[in-house]
C-alpha cells in the first residue's frame, strides 16, 4: 500500500512538473525581457569616473539626478528607473568586463549613455549579438548612426545608437562657415590622432568643398599627451591664420593657452566637446585670450539662457537631487545639460515603447523619434530618427566667445543642419 | 620549483579542480576565471625574468600588446584559427624579447627598469602611427569572438602547458644558469655561464609568455585590440602580481593572478569607497601590506609555513 502511495506521489509530482514546464514554455513567448519588472526598470552605463577622461564624470551624475526626479513623480508607467553607473576609466579592456557584468550578472534591460568611442567599439559586437540595447552612446562617432542598417565590422548593429550630432557633421558646419565668410583663410589643424580627430577633419574638408586647399598644416597629438606646444608652434610657423582645435578639454586648454603665450592670434575654432564653459574659464585663468573663439552647441545654456523652462527645471533638479553639482550648474557645465538631455530622451522613448516595454519596442521607439520637446537642447532643435536616419540630433548653432576671462558663449546666426 | 611527490599531487589536484570548476560557475564568473588564467600566464613569464634571472621589467604590458595585436590582426585579415594566433604570438614575442634583451645587456637595476618602461609606453603608440594596418585608435576587431567557456578552457589549458614548460626550463641547466645570473653575475661568468646568452634568453622566454597572455587578453576583450587597453598600468599590474606571487610556488602564482585578475570587479563593491576609487585604494593597500609583511610574496609565506610545520613535527618527535 505504501509503495502504491509513493508511486502516485511520483506520478503527481511529474505531472505538476510537466505542467509547470509547459506553462513556462507557453509563456516563453510573452516572457518579459531581463531588467524589467512591474515596478522597476534596471539600466546601466559605463563612464570614465576616473582617469584621463574623468572631466566627463558629471554626465552620469546629471543623468542619475534626472532619473531620480522622474522616479519621484511616479516613474515611467509606474516603473522606477534604477541606473547603475560603472567606471571603466575610458579603457576598453575595463569596459568589456563592466558591460558583461551589467548584462550577465545585473541583467539590465539596456545599456544607456555609455561614454567613449573605443569603449563602444569594444562592446557593440557583444551587445548586438545578445540583442541588448546599447543606446544614446556619449560619443559623436558616425558609426552609431550608420551601422544600424549597414554592415560594419562584419555585421549590422541595430541595437546600438548615438544621440549627439556626429563629429563629421560638426566639422562640416565649420568648413561651410569658413568657405562662406573667410574663403582665403590659411587653416592650421591641431587634432587628436584617432578616429575622433580624423572624423572632424573629414567633415571640415567636406564643408570647405572647393576651399579645401585652405588647409596649410595638420598637427596630430595622442590622447594621452599633456602638452601640445610643438604642434602649436609648427602651425604658427606654417603661416596659419585660422586655428582649428580638435581635442578634449585637457589638450584644448593647453592649445588655447599656448597660442596666446607664443603671441599668435588666429581665428580659432574649437570642437564643441571641449567648449564646456568651466574649462574655457580655466584656460583664460591660465592666460589664454578667448575673445572671438568660435564653436557650436546643440544644448541650452544655464548661464546665457537661464529663463528657459528647461534650464529652470534643470537647476531645480540639481538643487533637489544632486546638490553637490549646483556649483557646476552655476558656472555653466554643459555636461550636466547633456546628461539631462539624454535622460529625457530615454524616458520619452520608454514612454513610447508601450505600457510593457520590451527591448525590441524600446529600439522601435528610438528608431522613430520625432520630438521638439526636449527642454535641454537648444530651442528649436528636433530629435528625429527614422528607417533611413539613425542620427537623433542633426542641428547645431555656431557660438562665439565674448567677455574675456569671465565671458561666455553667445550663439550667432541661425540653427544649421549638420546632416548630410 | 622543486619536485616532490606532494608537489605533483597538489598540481594534479589543482588541475582537477580547474577542470571541474567552470561547471559550477555562471558564464560571467567563467569569464572572470579566464581572465585570472590570462594573468597567470603573464605573471609566470615575468617571474622567469625578474624572479629567477634578476632582470627587472616594467614593460611586459608591451609584449602583451604585441601578442594581442598579433591575434587581432591575423584574425581580422586572414581569419586565422585563434589558437594558431597564440602560437604566432609566442614566436613573435620571443623574437621581440630577444631584441629587447640586447640593450638590456648593458643596463641594470633602475636603468633597465627605465628602459623597459620606455618600451611599455612607446609600443602602444605604434598602432596609432600605422593606423592603416593596425587600426589606430579605432582598434582592430578579430573576425571571431569566443564564448566564456571556450576562453576558460583555452586559457587554463594554456596556463597548465606553459606552467609545465616553465618548470622544465627552470629545473634544468637553463634554470640554474638563470639563478646564477641573478645571484652573482661575476660568479656566474667564472662558472662558465655566458651572461649575454642567458640574459637575452630570459627576456625572450618571458616575452613569449607575455605575448600568449596578450592573445588571451584580447580574446577576453571581445577580440578587440586597442592601444588604451595596454597602458603602463598593465605592466605595473603584472609586476605587482609577480611580487604578490613570490617565487617557486604554483599557489603563489595563482594568488598573484587572482589578485590582479579579480581586483577591479571585487573592488567595485567595496563599501564606503565604492566603485569610483575602490580599485585604486584596495590595490594600493594590498601592495603596501604585501611589501611589509610578505616581501617574498605568497610563495614565501607558504615556504615559511612549511618550515614551521616541519619544525613542529621535529619537536613533536622528541
Amino acid at each position: 500500500m505504501v509503495m502504491k502511495g509513493k508511486r502516485i506521489l511520483v506520478v503527481l509530482a511529474t505531472a505538476v512538473l510537466a505542467a509547470a514546464v509547459s506553462a513556462t514554455a507557453a509563456f516563453g513567448a510573452h516572457r518579459a525581457d531581463p531588467g524589467i519588472t512591474k515596478t522597476s526598470i534596471h539600466i546601466g552605463g559605463t563612464f570614465p569616473l576616473t582617469g584621463v577622461a574623468s572631466a566627463y564624470k558629471t554626465i552620469p551624475a546629471a543623468e542619475s539626478a534626472y532619473y531620480a526626479y522622474v522616479n519621484a513623480h511616479g516613474g515611467v508607467n509606474g516603473r522606477k528607473i534604477d541606473f547603475t553607473v560603472l567606471d571603466d576609466g575610458y579603457n576598453p579592456a575595463q569596459t568589456v568586463p563592466d558591460v558583461q557584468k551589467l548584462v550577465e550578472q545585473d541583467k539590465v534591460f539596456a545599456i544607456v549613455g555609455s561614454l567613449g568611442t573605443a569603449p563602444g567599439l569594444a562592446t557593440w559586437g557583444y551587445t548586438n549579438a545578445r540583442k541588448v540595447p546599447q543606446v544614446m552612446l556619449a560619443t559623436g562617432d558616425s558609426f552609431w548612426g550608420f551601422c544600424a542598417r549597414k554592415t560594419c565590422q562584419g555585421s549590422t548593429k541595430p541595437y546600438t545608437s548615438g544621440w549627439q550630432p556626429d563629429y563629421p557633421g560638426e566639422g562640416r558646419l565649420y568648413g561651410k562657415y569658413i568657405a562662406a565668410n573667410m574663403p582665403n583663410a590659411k587653416i592650421g589643424i591641431l587634432y587628436q590622432n584617432d578616429a575622433f580627430g580624423k572624423n572632424y577633419i573629414a567633415g571640415l574638408n567636406q564643408g570647405l568643398g572647393s576651399k579645401k586647399g585652405d588647409v596649410v598644416d595638420e598637427e596630430g597629438f595622442n590622447a594621452t599627451d599633456t602638452v601640445v606646444t610643438q604642434q602649436v608652434l609648427a602651425l604658427k610657423a606654417k603661416g596659419a591664420d585660422t586655428f582649428f582645435i580638435v581635442a578634449t578639454p585637457g589638450q584644448a586648454i593647453a592649445a588655447l593657452v599656448t597660442a596666446t603665450k607664443i603671441g599668435w592670434s588666429p581665428t580659432t575654432f574649437l570642437a564643441n566637446v571641449s567648449a564646456i564653459r568651466p574649462f574655457l574659464l580655466a584656460a583664460a585663468a591660465a592666460g589664454a585670450n578667448l575673445n572671438g573663439v568660435i564653436s557650436s552647441t546643440y544644448l541650452a545654456s544655464p548661464t546665457t539662457q537661464p529663463n528657459l523652462a528647461g534650464m529652470k527645471l534643470g537647476k531645480a533638479i540639481i538643487a533637489q537631487y544632486a546638490p553637490a553639482l549646483a556649483a557646476d550648474w552655476a558656472v555653466g557645465d554643459s555636461n550636466l545639460v547633456y546628461g539631462m538631455g539624454v535622460a529625457w530622451t530615454f524616458v520619452t522613448a520608454l514612454q513610447n515603447a508601450g505600457k510593457n516595454p520590451t527591448r525590441a519596442s524600446l529600439m522601435n521607439a528610438l528608431h522613430s523619434l520625432n520630438t521638439s520637446k526636449d527642454p535641454f537642447v537648444y530651442p528649436g532643435i528636433t530629435l528625429q530618427t527614422s528607417a533611413t536616419d539613425n542620427f537623433p540630433i542633426e542641428q547645431e548653432i555656431l557660438t562665439k566667445w565674448s567677455g574675456g576671462a569671465t565671458g561666455d558663449w553667445h550663439p550667432f546666426g541661425k540653427l544649421l543642419t549638420s546632416g548630410r | 620549483m622543486r619536485v616532490r611527490a606532494a608537489g605533483i599531487g597538489t598540481a594534479a589536484a589543482a588541475a582537477v579542480v580547474l577542470a571541474l570548476l567552470p561547471f559550477a560557475l555562471s558564464a560571467y564568473h567563467q569569464a572572470l576565471a579566464a581572465q585570472v588564467g590570462t594573468f597567470f600566464v603573464a605573471i609566470l613569464g615575468l617571474n622567469i625574468l625578474t624572479g629567477y634571472t634578476g632582470q627587472i621589467s616594467i614593460g611586459h604590458g608591451a609584449f602583451m600588446a604585441i601578442g594581442g595585436y598579433t591575434t587581432a590582426v591575423l584574425s581580422r585579415d586572414h581569419h586565422t584559427n585563434l589558437v594558431l594566433t597564440m602560437a604566432a604570438a609566442f614566436a613573435i614575442c620571443f623574437c621581440c624579447g630577444l631584441l629587447v634583451g640586447l640593450p638590456a645587456l648593458r643596463l641594470a637595476g633602475v636603468y633597465l627598469a627605465l628602459a623597459t618602461f620606455a618600451f611599455a609606453v612607446s609600443v602602444p603608440q605604434v598602432p596609432l602611427k600605422f593606423s592603416k594596418y593596425l587600426g589606430g585608435s579605432g582598434g582592430v576587431q578579430s573576425a571571431k569572438t569566443v564564448g566564456h567557456l571556450w576562453l576558460y578552457g583555452v586559457s587554463w589549458t594554456t596556463a597548465a602547458v606553459l606552467f609545465v614548460l616553465a618548470w622544465l626550463i627552470l629545473r634544468g641547466r637553463t634554470g640554474r644558469a638563470f639563478r646564477a645570473v641573478r645571484d652573482s653575475e661575476v660568479a656566474a661568468t667564472s662558472s662558465g655561464v655566458q651572461l649575454p646568452v642567458y640574459k637575452t634568453l630570459a627576456f625572450g622566454i618571458s616575452a613569449a609568455f607575455a605575448g600568449v597572455a596578450g592573445s588571451l587578453f584580447v580574446m577576453g576583450t571581445n577580440g578587440f585590440a586597442q592601444p588604451s587597453e595596454f597602458g603602463i598600468l598593465l605592466s605595473l599590474q603584472i609586476l605587482v602580481g609577480a611580487a604578490v606571487a613570490g617565487l617557486g610556488s604554483l599557489w603563489g602564482v595563482l594568488a598573484g593572478a587572482a589578485f590582479i585578475g579579480l581586483l577591479p570587479t571585487v573592488s567595485s563593491d567595496v563599501p564606503l569607497i565604492g566603485s569610483t576609487h575602490g580599485q585604486d585604494v584596495v590595490f594600493g593597500l594590498i601592495v603596501i601590506v604585501i611589501m611589509l609583511l610578505l616581501p617574498n610574496g605568497v610563495a614565501g609565506l607558504l615556504a615559511r609555513l612549511a618550515r614551521t610545520r616541519a619544525r613542529g613535527l621535529n619537536r613533536g618527535s622528541i
